[in-house]
């Protein structure tokens, strides 16, 4: 028997100001060497625990807390938080928030020189992990041009450069396309082989089903279901659905490769599906390059034969009232896709026609509207309310009401944007969407991060955004979000279209055929 | 060729000596002289570390700036238009160089290295960490700030609907708050890697000031120590 090296005893725990308990009479151990996953919806004490192991509660988020929490021996109540930097590791769920320095290099050595090591034994540290994890093209960089994928390895690398014993991830692949959680999973793999305790908490199961020791199924914190690995990879789809969790399968659609059939001039058009009446919509001559450098006051105008664009489509149709996934790997292009079709980057050209009449330049603006990854930055005003009026062109009570009924969020609508819930102030953004008369709804990664439930919430949204007379472009890596509501898949590789497909029949979101 | 690489005491340095120097006012031709050298020092470092772009809008921004102020405009300049345009170039005739030494210094830091100085001059660890951490802050506020404006353009209301107020308050609050969350999420991840520690906090950025330094630091003194004696002792 090996020793345990976590012990958590009939923990309870509340957060200052918080009436709910998040977590309540929770025990559980972890072996020395053991690869615990934590899995569960949103809100079910998953990040809790992990935050409990590394000492974060209760010593930087307070609250009411009984039971004991014992790492290596060590209680830690009674264990400073930086004593506990070179025994407990933590990756975080968000890349952008995680880093201290501004630089890769400063970044990898930013934990040991905390604790004092010595500077030969720092530089010794990072070479290692430079070499193990193959990391030596992203040094001596600013982390700010990185990608999410990018960041997180570094996130990684400097948790191993402290050596810790114990290593935590807390939803780690939320913002990761497949190659980057590829990337990811080989870390943990290694970590693995070097005898580290892992302990995970995640949504995406996929890439952790044959590495786990045991799983841990969290509901209403509480620990509701316990398997080991080999149980739980083994475990049927139908078992897994009724937990409300993601699939265990690794997701085929997403692969990297998209093929350049639609690159050339005529581009892509599901004419067989443009036979309605009044067409699809139909882009441009949509350029773009963030490689050229911009003249001081002429404006830009990108040649479609320029080697270095970051964008280029020659003529895109879009079948309307339907929600077409955006796909490709990160930094290929989706992101700045979205935001040229809505017109957000000034120097970039291009016409949408739709219904006979063409919009350009700002009008573009008008037509289109992108729900940002992070809503935080599309919400100004101080209640619910306010937000939606200030996006309607003739203001009127009634009509925003039957908005943000359709949405479920009237009730809200003298609440403070802010202090809504991130699901909540995802709709209030749509909301706002609607009531300006946007025609083309763009999405960047609206799931990231979610879990079953929620995932499956914004689908259900989207496709009945669609069903209302709107195009939904949504921009993603969520395979389950593709196969739950999108009718057809836009691969972007490289700035380039590669193909544009219907989706398969699939499974309605009321689970039936559709 | 190998880069120049300035220690980061001779930033500060540079900072605090032009600062000084733009506090005072030039009233001589000579005083002048001085005080274009200590700018033209900080631009030509700028192009050294190939930020061309940068350079050349602060020298053309600078150049008018000047030219303006000499040539066109005087005390007897009169009306809305002039006097706005004399209190525009005045301040960024008088502030410029002070700002182009500080965007150079924080554009060409790194924070290691920045930490690392500190610990050399002694500095508590609370204010270098402090520091540090607005140093951090910067271009994360560029690109909050950026993703803020895209959000306002597409709703329309770039201008506040007309109303300053308004313009100021739709770009404040959500910078603010993403500002914080970003902040809590980071110290958070910071203390987790022992920062805030109390053992001392090692660095492997091994700092020496070279020739170059102390010619700069030469440089900056003699200019400080020169605007000082002409306009104050003679």
């Amino acid at each position: 028997m090996k020793e345990n090296i976590i012990e958590i005893e009939r923990v309870s725990f509340r957060y200052k100001g918080s009436a709910e308990g998040l977590l309540e009479d929770v025990s559980l151990r972890v072996k020395k060497g053991e690869l615990l996953l934590l899995t569960g919806a949103s809100g079910s004490g998953k990040t809790t625990i992990i935050r409990l192991i590394n000492g974060l509660i209760p010593h930087y988020y307070p609250g009411e807390l009984a039971g004991s929490v014992t790492v290596a021996g060590r209680d830690i109540r009674r264990t400073e938080l930086y004593e506990l930097a070179g025994l407990v590791g933590t990756v975080f769920q968000n890349p952008r928030s995680q880093f201290f320095s501004v630089d890769t290099d400063g970044e990898i050595v930013f934990g040991p020189e905390n604790i004092g090591l010595a500077p030969e034994e720092i530089l010794r540290r990072k070479q290692k992990v430079v070499r193990e994890m193959h990391i030596e093209k992203l040094l001596d960089k600013s982390l700010f041009a990185l990608s999410g994928g990018e960041k997180q390895r570094i996130a990684c690398a400097s948790v191993s450069a402290l050596l810790p014993e114990v290593i935590l991830l807390d939803e780690p692949s939320s913002n990761l396309d497949q190659n980057a959680i590829e990337n990811l999973r080989e870390e943990i793999k290694r970590w693995k082989a070097q005898g580290k305790t892992i302990v995970i908490s995640e949504h995406r199961l996929w890439y952790l089903k044959d590495l786990v020791d045991r799983v841990l199924y969290m509901d209403a914190g509480v620990v509701r279901r316990e398997w080991s690995g080999r149980d739980f990879a083994a475990m049927g789809s139908d078992e897994i659905r009724a937990l409300r969790l993601r699939p265990l399968a690794a997701p085929e659609l997403l692969a990297p490769d998209c093929g350049l059939a639609c690159a050339g001039k005529d581009g892509c058009a599901m004419t067989e599906d443009l036979s309605e009446p009044g067409g699809g919509i139909v882009l441009r001559d949509f350029y773009f390059s963030y490689h050229r450098k911009p003249y001081l006051l002429r404006k830009k105008r990108f040649a479609e034969n320029d080697p270095m664009l970051s964008l280029r489509i020659a003529r895109l149709v879009l079948p309307k009232q339907a929600v077409v996934a955006v796909i490709g790997s990160n930094g290929t292009g989706k992101s700045t896709f979205l935001k040229c079709v809505c017109g957000l980057v000034k120097d970039c050209g291009g016409s949408i026609e739709l219904d006979g009449k063409i919009y350009r330049g700002k009008d573009r603006l008008k037509l289109s509207y992108l729900v940002m990854q992070d809503v935080n930055h599309q919400l100004f005003t101080d209640s619910v309310e306010a937000e939606v009026l200030l996006s309607m062109r003739e203001k009127s009570g009634a009509r925003y009401a039957a908005i943000l009924e359709s949405l479920g969020i009237l009730a809200y609508k003298d609440k403070h944007p802010m202090a809504l819930s991130g699901g909540q102030k995802q709709r209030v953004a749509i909301a706002s969407a609607i009531a300006a008369d946007a025609r083309l709804m763009l999405f960047d990664e609206p799931t990231s991060g979610l879990d079953f439930s929620h995932m499956e919430k914004v689908g259900a949204l989207l496709k009945s955004i669609a069903a209302q007379g709107n195009t939904v472009l949504v921009a993603t890596h969520d395979p389950e979000l593709i196969e739950l509501c999108c009718d057809y898949i836009l691969c972007i590789e490289n700035g380039k279209l590669g193909y544009l497909k219907k989706t398969r029949p699939r499974i309605g979101v009321d689970g039936v055929s559709a | 060729m190998k880069r120049v690489r300035l220690d980061p005491r001779t930033k500060l340095y540079m900072i605090l000596v032009v600062s000084s120097i733009v506090m005072m006012s030039a009233t001589t031709p000579l005083l002048w002289a001085v005080r274009l050298a200590v700018t033209a020092i900080p631009l030509a470092l700028l192009v050294v570390e190939k930020r061309y772009a940068s350079a050349l809008r602060f020298s053309v921004l600078y150049a008018v700036a000047l030219l303006l102020s000499f040539r066109f405009l005087s005390e007897e300049s009169t009306g809305v238009f002039q006097s706005l345009l004399t209190g525009y170039c005045g301040i960024v005739v008088q502030f410029m160089p002070a700002f182009i030494t500080a965007w150079y210094v924080v554009r060409t830091t790194k924070i290691g290295e920045f930490m690392s100085a500190m610990q050399r001059m002694r500095v508590p660890d609370g204010i270098a960490i402090s520091l540090a951490v607005v140093m951090r802050f910067f271009p994360t506020i560029k690109e909050e700030y950026a993703a803020i404006s895209d959000a306002m353009r597409m709703r329309g209301i770039s201008l506040g609907g007309g109303s300053a107020v308004k313009m100021v308050e739709y770009r404040m609050i959500p910078l603010l708050f993403s500002c914080v969350n970003i902040g809590d999420e980071l110290s958070a991840a910071a203390i987790t890697r022992g920062l805030g520690g109390k053992g001392k906090r090692t660095s492997v950025e091994i700092l020496r000031l070279q020739v170059f330094d102390w010619l700069l630091i030469a440089a900056f003194t003699a200019a400080a120590g020169f605007f000082v004696v002409f306009k104050y002792v003679l």
